[in-house]
């Protein structure tokens, strides 16, 4: 089952450029500012954060905090968008799914590459940021396609079971909001987040997002490798739960059409 | 049989009616008590009907099997499950290689998007590879009539522009099955003739077809095999010309055993209904020709009542409403057996295929003693060009004014 799940892909790769070419189509057509929005959303909580943990409350980042802040939070919004776009991706193509057969998890994976066409063209600004504080990426830049595949396999899991639940049981759009919010300060975004310590800490470090966003930190900024122990442990997780998603994804393909 | 390029064999689908669980709120009291019920769940649940029973056959290559049915009896639903859209609830449901589907050929069009654009998307949704959509392009856009407003967003298309767009795509898809729901009505007689064209040279290719309608004489006419579907049962199955008979007798018997549920006292019945125009086979009548509905009845007492007709269009339009009361006609008191022709000296509709209902109302009341709703289909032909329901009797006149200086 598994492999046909995958060969049926294959045979739509197609279908999964379209779609996202669509998207980010329609979004380059609806609005004035187009892939603008892409740069604009994360300078702006960049400035805001700055001004809290620069000047209300200063933690210590080890490299300067707008460039610690911005590179955290395009990480975290390739995720976050990714998922927002994904929990309506099945209910608001409801005539498609309804109407034609094709290959429904297309729909919540083509939203996490919109998400991933807003974090490149985002990481020009990055690009200028880290020229701006003088900051050259080592020789460990070589492993972050390893890091950008580890948050894509993990992203498109949640996605995945975000876009099947909210068909089911439109509640979850609007608990998706509240959830993401809450996810986004357990993860390391805007400040470290060993900081927090005690018991509550060893909790927020089981957060798989954490250990990705330090990771892509850790590669860019400091031109080190994260941690192998808990990175390596976060790719196993995302692997499995990509594959499981999927599969529970596919198991519940059938009923979609009855539950738009 | 087995190895055909579609195969439905001992199909059964259920469905839920009425509301379903679509939030949490729902969900916790439905699963509590779910847990709490002991034993083994029904097979159908009070909330649960067949839309489909028991149904197989196959379709060889080369051949056009046509689905016939009254509203509600499953046909959309065998579609469905042929696209894959829908799985069965028991049976298997097959279809070897690529499926052609006419139905909603316009789903995946975006109203921001330019004809060109969604051209690729729709073609994409359907299956095909951009190089193969790139060398069709011409001919698609050729084939649809959309010519120059293929870089139009489609929100400024009409309907009939989009449906056209939307066949042309599906037409052109070359698929190993090719599955039709009343297309039809898409676009005017041109683009309808052009579309059979179309069918019928994949036919011949051995393209095996599956054709859904309403359009009895587009059933015959291309078909060579037909179904007739009653409650989401196959009730015949067989040439096209012996499933039209049976559908119409199938239903008089449908409105028939709804009457006998509620077991009332009916003083008069109507025993049968014919509709014949003059020179032509039965229910075939030309746009401005004269239409004959002759309504038998049977009453048990003399009853006090009035006979009324209703022509409704395939598609639901309701097009015209009459009855002897309202004309002034006194049929006085009701006895024994007899029969009311209404005679329609020029039936002005276009072409296309109608329903006629019949029924006997209360003298005083006006409530329906006996109804054959939509019961009796008439196809109208013409060479007329029309758009619309109705042909108006016309005729222009042009003024030129003459202008002073």
């Amino acid at each position: 089952m598994a492999l046909d799940v995958v060969r049926e892909q294959v045979e739509y790769r197609e279908l999964l450029v379209r779609i996202t070419g669509r998207d980010l189509l329609l979004r380059y057509k609806q609005t004035a500012m187009g892939f603008g929005w892409a740069i604009f959303m994360p300078l702006v909580n960049t400035a805001i954060f700055s001004i809290v943990f620069t000047r209300v409350a200063p933690v210590d980042t080890g490299v300067p905090y707008p460039l610690f802040a911005f590179c955290g939070l395009l990480a975290w919004n390739w995720f976050a968008s990714s998922l927002r776009f994904a929990v309506t991706s099945l209910s608001s193509n409801a005539s498609l799914v309804t109407k034609v057969y094709f290959p429904r998890e297309i729909l919540p994976f083509s939203a996490v590459l919109v998400g991933f066409a807003d974090l490149a063209v985002a990481s020009i600004v990055l690009v200028g940021l880290m020229a701006y504080y003088g900051i050259v990426p080592g020789p460990a830049l070589l492993a972050l396609p390893v890091v950008i595949a580890v948050q894509l396999l993990f992203t498109t899991a949640v996605a995945l079971l975000l876009s099947m639940a909210n068909l089911f049981y439109r509640d979850v759009k609007y608990l998706f909001e509240v959830a993401i919010t809450i996810w986004m300060f357990a993860t390391s975004v805007v400040y470290p987040i060993e900081r927090v310590g005690g018991r509550l800490g060893v909790l927020l470090a089981l957060n798989p997002m954490t250990h990705i966003v330090d990771a892509w930190r850790s590669i860019l900024l400091e031109g080190a490798l994260p941690p192998a122990g808990p990175f390596a442990a976060t790719a196993a997780l995302s692997v499995v739960a990509c594959a499981a998603a999927w599969l529970l994804f596919h198991a519940a393909e059938f009923r979609f059409a009855e539950n738009v | 049989m087995r190895g055909a390029p579609v195969d439905f064999d001992g199909v059964w689908k259920k469905f839920r009616r009425g509301e379903r669980h679509d939030s949490l709120r729902d969900l916790i009291p439905a699963t509590a008590r779910r847990l709490l019920r002991r034993g083994p769940r029904p097979d159908l649940a009070a909330s649960e009907f067949w839309a489909v029973r028991d149904i197989s056959f196959s379709v060889r290559p080369g051949e056009a099997l046509g689905i016939i049915g009254p509203n509600g009896a499953g046909k959309s639903t065998i579609l469905k499950l042929l696209t894959r859209i829908l799985r069965p609830t028991r049976g298997t449901c097959e279809v070897r290689g690529r499926a052609g589907a006419l139905i909603e050929v316009a789903a995946g069009f975006h109203p921001d998007l330019t004809g060109r654009e969604n051209l690729y998307l729709q073609g994409a949704i359907m299956g095909m590879r951009r190089a193969e959509i790139t060398r069709k392009f011409d001919e698609i856009v050729e084939f649809s009539g959309v010519g120059e407003f293929i870089d139009t967003p489609v929100k400024r298309y009409s309907s009939g522009m989009n449906a056209r767009l939307g066949f042309a795509i599906a037409a052109h898809l070359d698929p190993d099955v090719l599955l039709i729901d009343e297309v039809l009505s898409v676009g005017d007689v041109a683009f309808q003739e052009r579309c059979v064209a179309r069918m019928r040279t994949m036919l011949a290719r051995g393209v095996p077809l599956v054709f859904v309608s309403h359009n009895l004489s587009a059933v015959t006419s291309l078909c060579t095999r037909a179904i007739v579907l009653a409650r989401g049962q196959m009730v015949f199955d067989g040439a096209p010309a012996d499933a039209v008979r049976e559908y119409r007798g199938v239903l008089p018997a449908l409105d028939a055993s709804a009457d006998a549920d509620d077991g009332r006292d009916v003083p008069i019945r109507i025993t049968g209904v014919d509709v014949s125009a003059p020179g032509s086979s039965p229910a075939t009548v030309e746009s401005g020709g004269e239409l004959r509905v002759r309504v038998s009845y049977r009453a048990a007492r003399p009853v006090d009542a009035h006979i009324a007709i209703d022509i409704h269009s395939a598609d639901g339009v309701y097009c015209a409403g009459i009855n002897t009361q309202m004309d002034g006609q006194n049929l006085g008191p009701l006895t024994g057996a007899g029969a009311v022709d209404l005679v329609i000296p020029r039936l002005s509709l276009l072409p296309g295929c109608y329903l006629i209902s019949a029924g006997i109302l209360d003298g005083r009341r006006l409530h329906a003693l006996d109804v054959q709703s939509r019961a009796h289909p008439i196809t109208v032909y013409s060479t007329r060009r029309d758009f619309g329901l109705v042909c108006l009797d016309h005729s222009w006149e042009h003024r030129l004014e003459v202008v002073t200086s």
